[in-house]
């Protein structure tokens, strides 16, 4: 019996390997099939731009990855990006009126502190009509979704916020530097990025929270019978994932050095779209960092790599969903696989 | 319950024939439907309209339909229950906004169409659109001119799906393509928006390091490409855009983007109102339904009088 299921079993396996490291295999694809189409897409300069455009995305993935692990969804994500865009924007040039006459100024580092508790709040909102009042994470979240754009387009009457060059006069010069700005040759919205991934690696590898954040997507009755603050973990995911998208929202009104308050608009798609395109189960329970920072890397690749070679957005549209069926389609084909594996181990092994 | 009921709608009714009285009180109110004033220059076109109607003595009631045909419907709805005298609209979509005007005709009620047509003639009174082709020609001469008649460009184009993308699009063609020496080695969408345009230019960039030109199909995403353009250090990158907003108006004045072509929102707005009233006061217009507004080229020279859709004088 051993003897007749072993080989068959070594090729199950070898496929198994193969499905797991889809998402990988897919980067290598794409790389390998823009490198030849494209014209100049192999190229330093190059790498370092794609990875400016995908570390955007991949910072709303990194956040949006926790939160669908816990079983939970994050539609807010995208007018979190606006409305923290948004916020930036006005601080920079209208500053806080008082009311009596006052106005406080703030300098580059506090606008971006006040940006990222901005998003890190909405979160709070999030979680807590989440955890305390029960609604369902996608409704929440929807609801969170209207009220930030809103938020963010009456902040400026629906203007863009012009010109956000910075002053000397209240410390805000470096701002346009967040966006423009290299360290060691590299943008600064990939150091960050290599930052927020490392930290989010180390929370879902290492830590108890990020243990418990698997359990609460894994089975959250039993993660609670366990001990596990079930609400505090929900919480946090959505805290977190508010914190990466203000991020994103700073840094593209850096870049631009504009901010509109339409800034970010279906950015929540393309997150999620990473998430499950690397490996991430929108059932909760399962997923990775690193998975969703790879499955970022291929949908940015395919759309810079598109756009060098001329192809027309309306195609780009349908090759990227075509890619995320495909994902899923492999992921179910790998669950199946995995199960039939198993089977046949244990029956070997008896 | 249904005392209750009947309470409320008695309320209801009180307060709005309390409120219909206000309406009377001036010339009437003049409905003004745009799309989300996200966009300076549907700001601008509603402000134009407002400021013109405020002038003549009506009230004004400023609606908006995001670009959803549907919405407009129901505003349209409303706008005809509310008894307005006459609606001044840049609609939601050519063919699906034919219903919505020819439903305020037959509660006798006139429309005045600003900035896009719809498919049918006869159901609006007037029709008033900027000239996109002759405005995208201006531009492109301006481009072409800049450029020196020679070298490598890319073009961003709007949103596919609209109109105007298309028409500014062919402008633009009509006048470089026949320059033998003008070469486009890139075109790509980026959907009107400031954060695309600086994505997909980035990207270009990258395809084509020659580009020495950017020809735009609006002014948000010239920003866009400028801001990409100054973070690679290309700022010797000549770009040209479409709308004349404010924002652009800066970058030329700064010396970072080199012209746009200005669409007359603010007047558009204003001269439907004007017609507006002159159909209310005498049965008619006194001009033909579809009317072309000549753009206005704006440069280096012209940029300090523009203001929010208008050039002062």
């Amino acid at each position: 019996m051993t003897a007749l299921t072993a080989p068959k079993s070594t090729n199950a396996n070898a496929l198994l390997l193969l499905l797991r490291l889809r998402t990988f295999v897919a980067l290598i694809l794409v790389l390998a099939f823009f490198s030849w189409a494209a014209p100049n897409f192999l190229s330093t300069a190059n790498a370092v731009i794609v990875s400016k455009h995908v570390a955007l995305n991949a910072l709303l993935a990194i956040g949006m990855t926790f939160v669908i692990i816990t079983g939970g969804i994050d539609l807010s994500v995208g007018s979190i990006v606006g409305l923290c865009a948004m916020v930036a924007g006005w601080l920079m040039l209208n500053g806080i009126n008082l009311g009596i006459g006052y106005t406080v100024w703030f300098n580059t580092v506090e606008i971006v502190l006040i940006a990222c508790a901005v998003g890190v709040s909405v979160g709070i909102v999030n979680g807590v009509l989440i955890t305390r009042l029960g609604v369902a994470p996608f409704i929440a979240t929807l609801g969170t979704l209207y009220i930030a754009r809103g938020a963010a387009l009456l902040s400026s009457g629906g203007r863009t916020f012009p010109n956000l060059s910075g002053s000397a006069e209240f410390g805000t010069l470096s701002f346009p530097f967040i966006g423009a700005g290299k360290i060691l040759g590299l943008p600064i919205i990939i150091w960050l990025l290599v930052l927020v991934g490392l930290l989010a690696h180390y929370i879902s590898r290492r830590t108890t929270l990020g243990r418990h954040i698997y359990a609460v997507g894994g089975n959250e009755r039993g993660a609670q019978l366990s001990g596990v603050k079930v609400n505090r973990i929900k919480m946090f995911v959505y805290m977190f994932s508010g914190f990466c998208a203000a991020l994103v929202g700073v840094v593209i009104a850096s870049q631009l050095q504009a901010s509109h308050p339409a800034t970010g608009e279906t950015f929540e798609l393309n997150a999620i779209a990473a998430a499950v395109l690397g490996g991430t189960s929108m059932s909760g329970g399962r997923g990775r960092i690193g998975g969703t920072i790879v499955g970022a890397f291929v949908i940015g690749i395919l759309s810079d790599g598109l756009i060098m070679m001329g192809v027309s957005s309306f195609w780009q549209t349908v090759i990227k969903g075509v890619v995320i069926i495909a994902a899923v389609v492999v992921d179910q084909a790998q669950n199946k696989l995995q199960a039939r594996v198993a089977l046949q181990q244990e029956a070997a092994n008896k | 319950m249904n005392l209750k009921r009947r309470l409320l709608m008695s309320a209801i009714a009180i307060s709005m024939a309390g409120a219909l009285p206000s309406f009377a009180a001036a010339e009437g109110t003049i409905a003004i439907i745009t799309p989300s004033p996200d966009n300076p220059f549907f700001k601008a076109e509603a402000d134009g309209a407002a400021a013109k109607a405020a002038e003549l003595g009506y009230e004004t009631m400023i609606l908006v339909h995001d670009d959803d045909a549907n919405k407009q419907s129901e505003l349209f709805d409303s706008a005809i229950a509310a008894g307005v005298k006459a609606i001044i609209l840049d609609n939601a979509g050519a063919d699906a906004s034919v219903a919505a005007v020819q439903k305020a005709l037959d509660a006798g009620i006139p429309s005045f169409l600003i900035d896009r047509e719809i498919t049918a003639t006869g159901v609006a009174k007037s029709q008033i659109v900027s000239n996109n082709y002759q405005g995208a020609q201006l531009g492109a001469q301006e481009f072409v001119t800049l450029m020196g008649e020679t070298g490598e460009f890319a073009e961003l184009l709007g949103k596919e799906s609209d109109t105007n993308a298309g028409i500014r699009s062919q402008g633009y063609h009509d006048v470089i393509d026949q320059y033998p020496d003008m070469k486009m080695v890139a075109q790509q969408t980026a959907n009107w928006s400031q954060t695309e345009a600086y994505t997909v230019m980035e990207s270009m960039l990258q395809a084509n390091p020659g580009i020495k030109g950017v020809i735009s199909g609006n002014d948000t995403m010239a920003m866009g490409a400028y801001a990409a353009l100054e973070a690679a250090g290309r700022t010797d990158v000549i770009v040209v855009g479409f709308d004349g907003s404010n924002d652009v108006r800066d970058s030329i004045l700064a010396g970072g983007i080199k012209a746009t072509v200005l669409q007359p929102a603010y007047e558009q707005a204003q001269l439907a109102v004007t017609q507006a009233d002159a159909f209310l006061k005498n049965g008619s217009t006194g001009v033909d339904e579809k009317q072309l507004m000549d753009c206005v080229l704006i440069n280096g020279e012209n940029a300090s009088k523009l203001e929010t859709f208008a050039l002062t004088e």
